[in-house]
């Protein structure tokens, strides 16, 4: 291993001071949602079914909400392509504020944004810590070696490369609320049949999306059922057997269940597809916004192989 | 038997009008073997009101998925308007007639309300505003227009059903077949399907098996029986002949002590009330009643909240001894089966929860399972295994018990719910009664101290349902019995709890509660509608006999 770089010994106190820090800082966030969870008074209170839920973020149509769903996607998705592709820190820390900016010119909440990466943030986070001592070295780089840790350097290339990562799946993560939060469901799914995407696949995407909930639902009762006649789950064949049962019962049932849901599907009319009205013609205004994204995604590619600054 | 194939509009001389559909020797076997039809032949005329009834696998459901072509014609003649059932008839034909099965889940494929209720009249060609205009006006009618783009998936089973009755009112049909439409369903619920179906002008065709909802709905009785047409006359002739209801597993005369007349547990002995003393001890709980037996269970301040921070139960106070029988009533989402979860432990609450007088700590919680059994409301939920022994068997098996005394804890509870000769069977092919028997069976094989019932009438012909009660009065054990139906509250039970809002606002003798006339203000059920059908059909059974 090439050692010539810069080596920064870091001392047992800093060390410790930085591992309490963080301990303190992990435990003060977990206090904090803990306290909100229990604060907020609002979460048993209906949501005002009325209206469409989408709606429900925007009073206004925003610059997303106005956009042709297949135009949208069509323009959003080579986008969030052109972002994975980006090598230096820099630039990806710009796409991420381009995420930013779209999130709030959508007028979804900020929650909702940060709901999507804390889901993610485990994996991440574990990203973030095994990189920086598991990547290869390479000449010139700088090691900082921590108090006890001596054979295991941490690569502060390895550090950029897995904070760009994070970055970059931060900033398409945050793509998806503009691009398939400011359309409902079927409309997003009618954008997808305008792109190409089969019927078939976007009425099983539809049925699984609602049927999952009944699924989830049957699995629920089923198990609880088993729970009351004493069953808990042992590394046994016993609970292979049960197990065996349970699932094989769960099978037959949505079997069942898609056969009655297709007859019902039949007896309301269905041909083979679901009905839908026709969307709106694309407009000039949808292209043209379409093409903005692009553009930024291009010019974001050409800055970061023109101009990288801070690429592992 | 005996086919009485009459036309019973022709015979009385009434205007005969347009002949919708025409069956003619109509047969169809599963794939299995099993034949459910056997050479039906009926004439259904526009405007006919028809109670298709018959036991459980009759080949009710059978029929009516013929009747809009869903099953394909196997021998025999299906006509409608005149026209033989052609792939192109078929299309225009199944948008005019409109069929809500049982379980509502099954109608609600799409993801809100609206797009479910929209999804028919758009498969007509309306256009947007006509497709808007019926559907608001549909969801208004069945009490969920505020609801309109909720999922599906968030809706308590009431509103799935009208959810699932709004979906199919919407298109406008002509021909509306309704399969169990009340299951499950709580008298306030049941009444909006009531007053909907009354003002329906088309043609009806409802299965079900209370006859008590059909009676002001109906006016022609259509009866099957092992896949034959066994009787199809005016309904008032149904209702009125004993012999024939018997015959056909339809007898629901075994309710007719009741109508206020014959009010035999007047006994206020088991009355207490909801907050019997609010001296609390040193922890807070309530003092102890050292001069009463030990509950079994007890709870007190006890409160359950869902993840979501909606509230299951309230501040609830509540004492089982020993030997009782409790009916536990209230509209369709007050609270009941969330308490009853609570007293099996599968959700924990805040507040104090007493077993025999110990406090609940983790190792009690976990052994809650020996002491109560569940019966589910449905069977579907509950059975797992592929045999009925080995269904009966599990709860001994996870108690660690013998082989001898599992054999023998199965058959006395096989026995118990007359399923003997029923070990090998599979379960999933049992019917309706048999299944909610087998589910019984296999809460009593592990000799629980309190049976906890969710709604065991439910979709039960009155045959299995007079079985049903027999077996449960001859049951030793506490019984908690979760219901709409006031004769099994009646007959099953000497205290009621009636939840409202996730409370319990009254506790007290079932026999008061029986003459409650106040609580219809308060939660808006009404217990006690049904009861002028019933000295009606009385009525006209006396005159029969007579």
């Amino acid at each position: 291993m090439d050692r010539s770089g810069t080596i920064i010994h870091v001392s047992s106190t800093f060390a410790a001071g930085l591992l309490f820090l963080a301990i303190f800082l992990s435990g003060l966030s977990i206090v904090l949602l803990v306290r909100k969870w229990h604060r907020e008074p609002d979460r048993g209170a209906a949501p005002d079914w009325s209206i469409p839920t989408i709606d429900a973020y925007a009073d206004t149509p925003s610059f997303f909400h106005n956009w042709d769903p297949a135009v949208k996607i069509g323009s959003l998705f080579p986008y969030c392509f052109l972002v994975v592709s980006l090598k230096s820190l820099f630039w990806c820390a710009v796409a991420l504020i381009v995420s930013l900016l779209a999130l709030f010119f959508s007028n979804i909440p900020w929650q909702r944004g940060l709901r999507r990466l804390t889901a993610m943030s485990g994996f991440l986070l574990m990203f973030l810590l095994i990189v920086p001592f598991t990547s290869p070295a390479k000449p010139g780089e700088t090691l900082i070696l921590l108090p006890m840790l001596d054979s295991l350097p941490f690569h502060l290339n390895g550090f950029y490369l897995a904070l760009t990562i994070v970055i970059k799946a931060f900033a398409i993560a945050l793509m998806m609320e503009p691009m398939l939060g400011t359309s409902s469901l079927p409309i997003t799914l009618q954008g997808l049949v305008r792109l190409g995407v089969p019927s078939a696949i976007i009425q099983m995407i539809l049925l699984t999306h609602r049927y999952i909930f009944v699924f989830q639902q049957e699995i629920i009762r089923m198990y609880r059922s088993m729970r009351v006649r004493g069953f808990t789950a042992r590394t046994d064949f016993t609970t292979m057997k049960t197990m065996g049962n349970f699932f094989g019962m769960l099978f037959i049932s949505s079997f069942d269940r898609t056969q009655k849901v297709y007859e019902a599907m039949l007896c309301r009319g269905y041909q083979g597809s679901f009905p839908t009205f026709s969307l709106p013609q694309t407009r000039r205004e949808d292209l043209a916004k379409g093409g903005l994204w692009i553009m930024i995604g291009i010019l974001l590619l050409v800055f970061d192989r023109t101009l990288p600054v801070l690429a592992p | 038997m005996h086919q009485i194939n009459s036309n019973y509009r022709d015979d009385s001389g009434q205007k005969v009008q347009e002949l919708l559909f025409k069956l003619d020797g109509l047969s169809f076997t599963y794939p299995d073997g099993k034949t459910a039809l056997r050479e039906i032949s009926l004439a259904i005329r526009r405007g006919d009101r028809i109670a298709l009834v018959g036991k459980n696998g009759s080949g009710k459901s059978t029929l009516v998925r013929h009747l809009n072509g869903i099953l394909p014609l196997q021998s025999g003649s299906l006509h409608y308007q005149g026209k033989a059932l052609t792939p192109g008839i078929l299309a225009a034909m199944r948008l005019n007639i409109g069929i809500l099965f049982q379980d509502p889940d099954n109608h609600l494929f799409c993801n809100s309300l609206y797009e479910d209720v929209a999804f028919g009249p758009m498969n007509k060609g309306l256009n947007r505003d006509q497709v808007d205009q019926l559907v608001k006006s549909c969801l208004d009618d069945v009490g969920l227009l505020h609801l309109m783009y909720k999922p599906a998936h968030q809706l308590s089973y009431g509103q799935k059903k009208r959810a699932a009755l709004a979906a199919i009112l919407a298109m406008q049909p002509e021909v509306l077949i309704l399969d169990e439409p009340t299951a499950n369903l709580d008298p306030k619920q049941e009444q909006i399907f009531k007053k909907l179906l009354s003002a329906f002008q088309g043609t009806l065709i409802i299965i079900d098996h209370d006859l008590l909802f059909l009676y002001d709905i109906c006016d022609r009785a259509v009866v099957l029986a092992e896949g034959r047409i066994h009787h199809d006359y005016s309904f008032q002739e149904l209702v009125s002949q004993q012999h024939a209801l018997r015959e056909h597993g339809l007898d629901f005369t075994f309710r007719f002590s009741c109508c206020g007349k014959d009010h035999h547990h007047l006994s206020a002995s088991s009355h207490h009330h909801h907050h019997p003393t609010h001296d609390h001890g040193t922890n807070d709980s309530h003092a102890t009643a050292a001069d009463k037996t030990t509950p079994i269970l007890e709870l007190q301040h006890f409160s359950y909240q869902y993840p979501d921070k909606t509230a299951g139960i309230i501040d609830v106070n509540l004492i089982v001894r020993p030997g009782e029988a409790i009916a536990l009533v209230g509209e369709n989402g007050a609270g009941k089966s969330t308490l009853a979860a609570c007293l099996l432990g599968l959700h924990r609450g805040e507040g104090f929860f007493f077993s025999r007088g110990r406090q609940l700590d983790q190792g009690l919680r976990r052994s809650l399972w020996k002491q109560i059994g569940m019966v589910f409301q449905n069977s579907a939920d509950q059975l797992f295994c592929p045999s009925c022994w080995e269904e009966v068997a599990f709860g001994p098996q996870q108690m660690g018990l013998s082989t001898n005394e599992v054999e023998l804890r199965v058959a006395e509870a096989l026995h118990n719910v007359r399923l003997t000769g029923y070990e090998k069977r599979v379960p999933l092919n049992m019917s309706g009664g048999e299944r909610k028997r087998l589910a019984i069976a296999a809460a009593l094989s592990m000799q629980p101290e309190v049976l906890i019932l969710d709604e065991p009438t439910a979709s039960l012909d009155p045959q299995s349902q007079e079985l049903l009660l027999d077996i449960l009065n001859h049951l030793a054990m506490t019984r908690i019995l979760i219901t709409h139906d006031m004769f099994f509250i009646r007959e099953l039970s000497r205290r009621t709890l009636v939840m409202h809002q996730s409370r319990i606002i009254c506790d007290y003798p079932t026999s008061s509660f029986l003459a409650d006339t106040h609580l219809q203000g308060i939660n808006g059920l009404d217990y006690t509608y049904k009861n002028h059908c019933l000295e009606q059909i009385m009525d006209l059974q006396d005159q029969n006999r007579g």
